[in-house]
This record gives structure tokens, sequence and C-alpha cells, in this order.
């Protein structure tokens, strides 16, 4: 058997692995009691917050990212290797860690002035965003980094010697010629957001009706031995990380045809 | 005019300092230097990608090194063209107009003109992506073009291009040039595309300008060694300065062994008794005697023989390489093809050779 062959049975093994944990889930589920479970209140509610809290946190993180990652991408500041590490940190750090950590924080006196005369983060629905948005940030800054620096820094230089300012450089420029890229960048840490449970259990709780995203959902009916409904979380939540999965391969096919 | 006073810059261990350049209006500039000659680094400092610590640039008598690209009027021609690839021709074009394209293509308004002069009609609904290299040459001048520039660069547009695409945009360069009367400062490290383009030359190597004048000036009269290295300038000859009569007078200089009388103005600047310089005698201009033809009076002193090691024929011209007799150098000499099929040349004949005292140019080492 030739090398070729081998790697390729190693990646069709690594499907059949995944795909095989999907597919055991489906043994265990019961037909008439699928729609029974989709439709309670509580799942619905689940959904319905997990989306808007990852829509809330991916528009944040891209909010701060994106400039952020223009500043990476073009400029020399001093100190600029260490924000890049840190941008990591999430990406090996626990996410059960960073969410203990913003805990902490928040009992800090600095954190206590911020719940008191701002926002209450602690076991709220803000605490949600936030969390994701931790888990998210960095790699969202990464990710269209990635995507700005493909595009030569020429194309602004000459939108400037033609009377373009900066702001209107990058709008009218560099912008369009990268929006695929931060378009999939968003969708991935979009999705990522979608499935966050440690730094969200650690600083919004697992309420009903309040903190309760998918994941948590996921992690309270099982502990309650639900199965059922275990399983048809599981399953949502797979069917929108994948759909998700899929529609940045679509936007960065379509980047290649152009 | 542009002028850039005392710019001082530098990047690692490369350092500018204290140059000074002058664009006329109207004219067409060449910027010749040598890969790594700090050609780019000023080009990014005029249009203002670059903070300058310190000189200034001026345009006309405006001051305009503390302003931001876009205030500048100078637009700008990168080596990659850099056109906007999701935008089509006619927004390219129109991109520095600031207003939508359909307002300045009306008939007789500049952009039509320049659209018409450059040829591009036909491609103003396409993508640059799907162009030729010609088409995307055209659309990138008519692109820094048409917001009426007080200065274009052009940092060696033309590097990339086949030899017939080069010498066709050359072409363009040139009569756009005339037909529309911009200043240029055209960066390159062509020496057939400086010699073509430039009206006036700079040369710039090693962050220093050398030298800058009319081509044929710089061509023929090179200020420094350097100079006539880069220039690729062959028969470059050490010699000493024997005597010189005042310091704008005929000076003697003694080259294998001779003494050489050279006419006053051939030098660079004035030298002073005792002074290495070096002699440049253009390959042009080396005679070959035929045998028993009586030889002018000024010629007398500035012969040699010798014999002829190696003979190329270059297509256009013939190469010839002497060796003088009992000495260590070679002359090299270009001689027109029908002259060397008169003469009857072959390897290994004795010949003899004559240096007129004008054709000679002094290069001062120091």
């Amino acid at each position: 058997m030739n090398f070729g062959k081998t790697a390729i049975i190693a990646a069709l093994v690594l499907f059949l692995f995944y795909a095989v944990l999907i597919l055991s889930l489906l043994t265990f589920l019961e037909g008439p009691r699928f729609l029974a479970i989709l439709l309670a209140p509580d799942t619905l509610f689940s959904i319905r917050l997990s989306l808007v809290t990852a829509t809330a946190a991916m528009l944040l993180a891209v909010a701060i990212g994106l400039p952020a990652a223009y500043a990476l991408s073009r400029f020399q500041f001093p100190g600029k290797k260490v924000v890049d590490t840190f941008l990591e940190l999430p990406m090996i750090m626990s996410p059960v860690a960073l969410g203990a950590a913003l805990l902490v924080f928040f009992n800090t006196p600095v954190g206590n002035v911020i719940q008191e005369r701002g926002i209450l983060f602690v076991f709220e629905f803000p605490g949600i965003v936030l969390a994701q948005f931790a888990t998210i940030a960095g790699l969202a800054t990464r990710l269209m980094k990635t995507a700005l620096d493909e595009i030569s820094p020429r194309y602004e230089a000459v939108a400037r010697s033609l009377g373009a300012n900066a702001w209107e450089a990058f709008r009218k420029i560099t912008l369009p010629l990268s929006f695929r890229g931060i378009l999939s960048a968003m969708i991935l840490c979009w999705a990522k957001a979608v499935g966050e449970f440690g730094a969200t259990v650690m600083l919004a709780g697992t309420m009903a009706f309040k903190t309760e995203t998918m994941p948590i959902a996921i992690f309270m009916s099982l502990a309650s031995a639900d199965i059922p409904k275990t399983i048809i979380l599981i399953l949502i939540l797979a069917g929108i990380g994948l759909t998700a999965l899929y529609a940045v391969r679509l936007v960065e096919k379509r980047a290649q045809v152009l | 005019m542009i002028e850039v006073r005392g710019l001082n810059l530098s990047l690692g261990n490369f350092r500018i300092e204290n140059l000074n350049l002058t664009v006329k209006e109207g004219t067409f500039n060449v910027l010749l230097g040598p890969t790594g000659a700090g050609k780019t680094l000023i080009l990014e400092s005029i249009v203002g990608l670059r903070k300058i610590p310190g000189g200034q640039i001026l345009i006309g008598e405006e001051e305009v090194q503390h302003l931001p690209p876009e205030k500048r009027g100078i637009s700008y021609v990168p080596q990659d063209l850099a056109l906007f690839p999701h935008l089509t021709v006619e927004k390219n074009l129109a991109f520095g107009l600031r207003a939508s394209p359909k307002n300045f293509l009306r008939d007789g308004s500049h952009l039509a003109r320049l659209v018409e002069t450059l040829k591009v009609e036909h491609l103003l609904q396409r993508y640059p992506h799907g162009l030729s290299g010609g088409e995307k040459q055209r659309v990138a001048l008519g692109r820094a073009l048409a917001p009426s520039p007080r200065l274009l660069l052009l940092d060696e547009p033309l590097a990339a291009l086949d030899p017939a695409l080069k010498n066709e945009i050359q072409q363009l360069l040139i009569s756009l040039h005339r037909s529309l009367g911009f200043t240029a400062l055209h960066v390159t490290h062509d020496l057939d595309e400086a010699y073509l383009l430039g009206g006036r030359i700079n040369v710039l190597i090693g962050g220093r300008l050398e030298q800058s004048g009319q081509r044929e000036e710089v061509f023929l009269h090179p200020r420094t060694l350097d100079v006539a290295r880069f220039l690729g300038l062959r028969n470059l000859f050490p010699g000493r300065v024997l005597k010189t009569e005042g310091t704008e007078g005929s000076m003697t200089i003694g080259l294998w062994g001779r003494k050489i009388v050279i006419p006053p103005g051939h030098t660079a600047r004035s030298v002073s008794t005792g002074e290495e310089v070096i002699l440049y005698l253009r390959p042009e201009e080396v005679m070959i005697l035929r045998p028993g033809k009586p030889v002018k009076e000024s010629l007398r002193g500035n012969i040699f023989g010798g014999e002829i090691k190696r003979i190329l024929d270059r297509g256009t011209h013939r190469w010839v390489l002497f060796r003088p007799s009992g000495l260590d150098v070679h002359l090299e000499v270009n001689l027109p093809n029908y002259v060397f099929r008169n003469l009857g040349l072959q390897e290994g004949q004795e010949i003899q050779v004559a240096m007129r005292r004008e054709s000679f140019w002094v290069i001062p080492t120091k």
C-alpha cells in the first residue's frame, strides 16, 4: 500500500470517527418525542438565547477585533509581539479557566464598580456575551488579520495617492477585497460562540430561562439523566455548527473563483 | 517645480543623508540607480507613505512633507500597478476624481480624452484580472493621470514586461508626456529605459545622488567612478595629473607612460597636479589607423601599436579588444560594421590605434 492511499485512509478514519459519534446519538432517539422536546419552551429559549448571545459576542469581537487586526497587519508598534501572543491565549487556555478568571475579576474592586455602577455581568445575560466574547475575540482578530495580510498594502498606498484618506482607502479598497476572509472569520467565531460552554457556565451560571444556552442545557439535561433531550440538543448544536462550517467553505470557494 | 531638500532617512543600516533632488515642472525625469540604492525609499517619502525624520519636500512654494498622501496631489504607479481588482476599469480610472465616473466621461472632459489617448474605451466595463499586460499598464497610467496630478511617480512599472511590450509602453509614455505635458519622476534601474525616457537623469548610488543632468551629459560625462561603473562604461583607465594650465586650462595626464594633453573642460571638476584620476574613453571614439595613411598632427602623441586579441560581432557593430604592446591593459573599440569590413581586421593582427584628445573625459577619484 502506498503512502498516498494510507493518508487518504487516515482522513476517512477521522471522518468515520465523528460520523459514528453523531449516528450513535440517533439510536437513542425516540421519534414521537422529538418534536415535543424540540418545541418545548425551555428548548426554544435555549436555542434563541444561544443565537442571540453568539451574534452579539461575534459583532462585539468584530467591532474591536477588526481595527486591532488592521493594526497588527499594517503597523509596527511597541509591544506588537506581546499583543499577538496574548491573542492566542484563549485558544490554548481552558474556557473554564477563562470564565473563572472573569468571575474573579468581577470580585475585585474594579470589577465591583463595573457591576454596581455599570452593567451586571455575573449570572446575567451580558455575562454570557462577555464569556463568549472572551473565548472568540483572539481567534476573530487572528483570522481577520490573516484576511487583511493577503491584501497588498500597495492598493491602499495607491488609493491614498489618488486622494482617499486612510479610512476611505480602507473602506473602499481593503475592506471589500478582504470581505470574504472577514466573513468566514465571522461565521467561524459565531459558531464557536454558539458552542461555548466552559467560560459561560463559570460567569453566567446555569439558570433556566435566564442563562441556559444550548451547551448549558445539554449539560443540565444530561445531569438530570434526560437522554432524549440531551441528544436532540446535541443534534441541533451539531447541525448549526456543520451548517456554519459549510457556509465558510462556500464563502472561501467563491473567493478563489474571483 | 518639485524639490526634495536635505532629505534624511534611514532604514536598518541603510542611510540617506542630505539628499537634494529637483524636478522641473512639465519635464520627464528619471531616478536611475542599482537595486538597493534607495530609489523606492525616496519615492515613498515623496508620495507620503514614509515619514521623513529630516528634510523638506516642496511642490512649488508649498511644503508638503507634513501632509498625508491624499493632500499632496502626487499620483503613484507601483511596479505591480495595484489596479483595484474589485472595480471595473471605468471605476479604476475615476477613482481619483472623487465622484461618479459617468460625470467625468462626458465628451471633451479630461478623462474622456485620456481614455481616447490610451485606447481603453472598449475596456471600461471589464475587470482588471481579464486584461492583458499592456492593457493593465494603460489603465494604471490613466488612473494616475486622471486627477491631473502635480507629479506622476512611476516606480519601475515596466520592469516585469517582455521587451516588445516594454518598448510599446515606453513609446506610449513619451507620447503621453508630449501631449499632456505632466511632470514625471520615473524610477528605474534599466539604463536603456533611462536613456530613452529621461530628459533629466538623476543617478542614485548607495543612497547618494551622484549626478543629475541631461541624459547625454550623464552618459558621456560621468562625474564619479561609481556612476561610470554603474552605467557600464568601458575603457576606464587610472592616470595621474602631471600638469595643469590653471584651474580652467588644459591638463596633462600620464597614461601608460605617455603624456596626454587633454583640452580644457573635459573634466567633471578642476583637478590639481599629482592627483590620481580616471580617464574615460568611449569605445566608439577609438580610431583604428589605416597603414600608410598620413596621421593628423593632433593625433601623433596618442598613437599606440598593439594586437587585436578578440573580435565579437554584436549585431549593430563589431567589438574589438585591443592590447597595446608591452602593456597589461585592454582597450575596447566599437567599430561600425562597414568600417570593420573595409579594414578587414582579424584576431591576432598588429594594428595602430589613435585616441583624439577631445575624446577623453577625466573623472576625479576623490
